[in-house]
């Protein structure tokens, strides 16, 4: 049973870091209809400002912060692109995203990696007082699981302002918003910004977990972001009292659940994505199959 | 009610979910060791072939004293954190990891159960801190002076060398420093083009060939050689010898190498493997390895068709690259 425990535990873990990565492209694509590509660049970025970070022994709970305002950074490059000089939405994410691998590497110098005596967010001084007595898996799924429901709750209580109103205004009818006297593009931009700051604060908690730094570790990110937010999504589609929060998390969770199934059964290596994206399609399939039902009932 | 029926629907797929997991992590007795490769290309393969060969040389058995769990990561970082956390999840006596992704990822989910980790097919180790702990290995370091005195013996005209390197891979960057400082000393320049991507490899190409360099050189950067096809096809239009860095480059069409085989190196891991499963002693208390000795590989057809003769000294050392 332990070895189940220990399985699930990390796959949580993983889950709930990537989460808020899923949170980013929920906010963009769901929430403000803006498919937004800064993601593969806005990761590793978070990840590379914390590498550096730590190599040089700056406080582990700090790195975050700095790596939540850098990513903010590539999301208003990204909607001042967009929103300022008119280029469209998907060709403004790819500009930045391209600009900022090599940013990245300007940053870290190449892939890098931190070593085991400096402190990160899962051994520094603060939560070896209150979870010193844990196994590091323990703790860290529990500061992953504090971060993602403190990220969620935040997020849910913003969008319940008058500028997170505004936000889903514009992604829903964005006449509406300037009728109202209101700049849409500034909302945009906004929403970028905290988009792209949760991700980056992603990329910052892998580059804690793991210890490194990779320039390629955004590639595929975008997708992941997508896929976890409409399995959420679609899982939770009848169920108006579930948040989407809620459900993206859910979707990043199961993600990384089908991954880490497919790993257990020990296929051969190279089967390891089409499993993982016959799973999806099963869980997919099951949320449209549950759709239909509802649908049937009313 | 509704609300309970859906919620019933979902606590179901989660079960069956657990239950796939259940069913995943069968238990075995005898000891695993946990391979962990980061993607599929020649050299690792050879890589992980050694190691199994080195373990048996050792004695041990496959499937009596040991069984192996192999995973590759399909060159996902991602996907390498969570083939060795599963590792680390089975308990398993040992992880191997070939390439340096692979290790790292390895050796954070290690951290916490002191599980050792041998690595392979790592450049830097000291630069990847994966140089102390519980961890050790071999390094595949190239050997830059062997190849640049190689170079000179089969061409003793030829003044610029061309190197293809991707900016993002230390190893590179650091072998691209090492060929520049020992360039001079036997009277070569260095053109080197660094890309981000693999499609930018064959443009790249081109524009050294416009340069007009004498020769390639290839690193063992995993994005250049994936495509050593390409870059070939390209090189052996414009007449210009490229030398590999290493025996599998050299079987698909490089001229020569002074290098390692990986093959070699996978068996000399294996041997360290295998000293720690007998519990003659423990990763921390080994020093990661590197190989000295290095072969010089030629490519037969390929030397004739770039018109390259082979000083008596050479071929006196030198092996065919052929596969067996």
């Amino acid at each position: 049973m332990n070895v189940l425990l220990d399985l699930a535990i990390s796959t949580l873990t993983q889950g709930l870091i990537y989460a808020l990565l899923s949170y980013g492209v929920y906010i963009t694509y769901k929430i403000l209809d803006f498919p937004d590509l800064t993601v593969d660049g806005s990761f590793p970025l978070g990840a590379a400002v914390t590498a550096v970070l730590l190599t040089r022994g700056t406080d582990p709970f700090l790195t975050l912060l700095i790596a939540i305002a850098i990513g903010a950074l590539a999301g208003l490059v990204t909607g001042l692109i967009h929103v300022r000089l008119h280029v469209r939405d998907l060709l403004a994410g790819i500009i930045t995203m391209t600009a900022l691998f090599s940013i990245n590497l300007q940053i870290a110098g190449s892939n890098m990696t931190v070593e085991r005596a400096a402190s990160t967010i899962f051994t520094a001084d603060p939560v070896m007082a209150l979870l010193g007595a844990l196994p590091l898996i323990y703790r860290k799924l529990i500061v992953s699981l504090l971060i993602a429901l403190i990220g969620k709750l935040v997020l849910d209580v913003y969008l319940k302002t008058k500028n997170g109103l505004l936000l889903r205004a514009v992604g829903d009818n964005s006449v509406l918003v300037t009728s109202l006297a209101k700049d849409k593009g500034l909302v945009k931009i906004t929403g970028l910004v905290i988009a792209n700051a949760l991700v980056a604060l992603s990329g910052a908690i892998v580059c804690h977990e793991q210890r490194a730094f990779s320039s390629t570790m955004g590639t595929g990110q975008v997708v992941f972001g997508l896929a976890t937010v409409i399995i959420g999504t679609t899982l939770f589609r009848s169920m108006s009292f579930v948040k989407g929060t809620t459900a993206v998390l859910v979707g990043s969770i199961l993600y990384k659940g089908c991954i880490q199934i497919a790993i257990s059964i020990g296929l051969p290596a190279n089967l390891l994505k089409l499993v993982t994206a016959v799973l999806f399609l099963g869980i997919l399939v099951f949320g449209h199959a549950r759709k239909g039902g509802v649908k049937a009932h009313a | 009610m509704k609300n309970i029926a859906k919620l019933t629907r979902i606590a179901v797929l989660v079960l069956i979910l657990s239950l796939a997991f259940s069913a995943a992590a069968g238990c075995s007795k005898t000891r695993v060791i946990g391979i962990s490769q980061f993607g599929e290309h020649a050299s690792l393969d050879n890589c992980r072939l050694g190691f199994l060969q080195g373990l048996k040389d050792a004695g041990l058995t496959e499937g009596q004293d040991f069984t192996i769990d192999y995973q590759n990561a399909g060159f996902d970082g991602a996907i390498a954190t969570q083939i060795a956390q599963t590792f680390s999840a089975k308990n398993v006596a040992l992880m191997c990891a070939i390439a340096t992704p692979s290790a790292t990822a390895c050796y954070a989910a290690a951290e916490d159960k002191d599980i050792p980790v041998v690595f392979s097919a790592i450049t830097d180790p000291v630069e990847a801190k994966l140089d102390s702990g519980n961890i050790t290995g071999t390094s595949d370091k190239l050997a830059v002076d062997a190849q640049l005195e190689l170079i000179r013996k089969l061409q003793p005209e030829a003044d610029t060398i061309g190197i293809l390197y991707t900016t993002s891979e230390p190893n590179s960057v650091s072998a691209i420093a090492e060929y520049k400082a020992k360039a001079g000393q036997y009277g070569f320049t260095i053109e080197a083009i660094g890309v981000t991507a693999q499609s930018e490899v064959t443009l790249a190409a081109d524009s050294l060939i416009a340069k007009q360099v004498d020769c390639f050189s290839n690193l063992t950067d995993n994005t250049v050689v994936g495509v050593l096809a390409s870059i070939l096809e390209k090189t052996n239009e414009a007449g210009i010898p490229v030398y590999g860095s290493e025996v599998e480059q050299v079987k698909r069409g490089c001229v020569a190498a002074a290098g390692i085989d990986y093959y070699q190196l996978g068996r000399q891991t294996g041997a360290i493997a295998a000293r720690i499963l007998k519990g003659e002693a423990k990763a921390s208390e080994i020093p990661y390895e590197v190989i000295s000795e290095y072969g010089i590989y030629v490519n037969s057809e390929a030397i004739a068709a770039a018109n390259l003769t082979v000083p008596a000294d050479v071929a006196a050392r030198m092996t065919e690259a052929k596969d067996a």
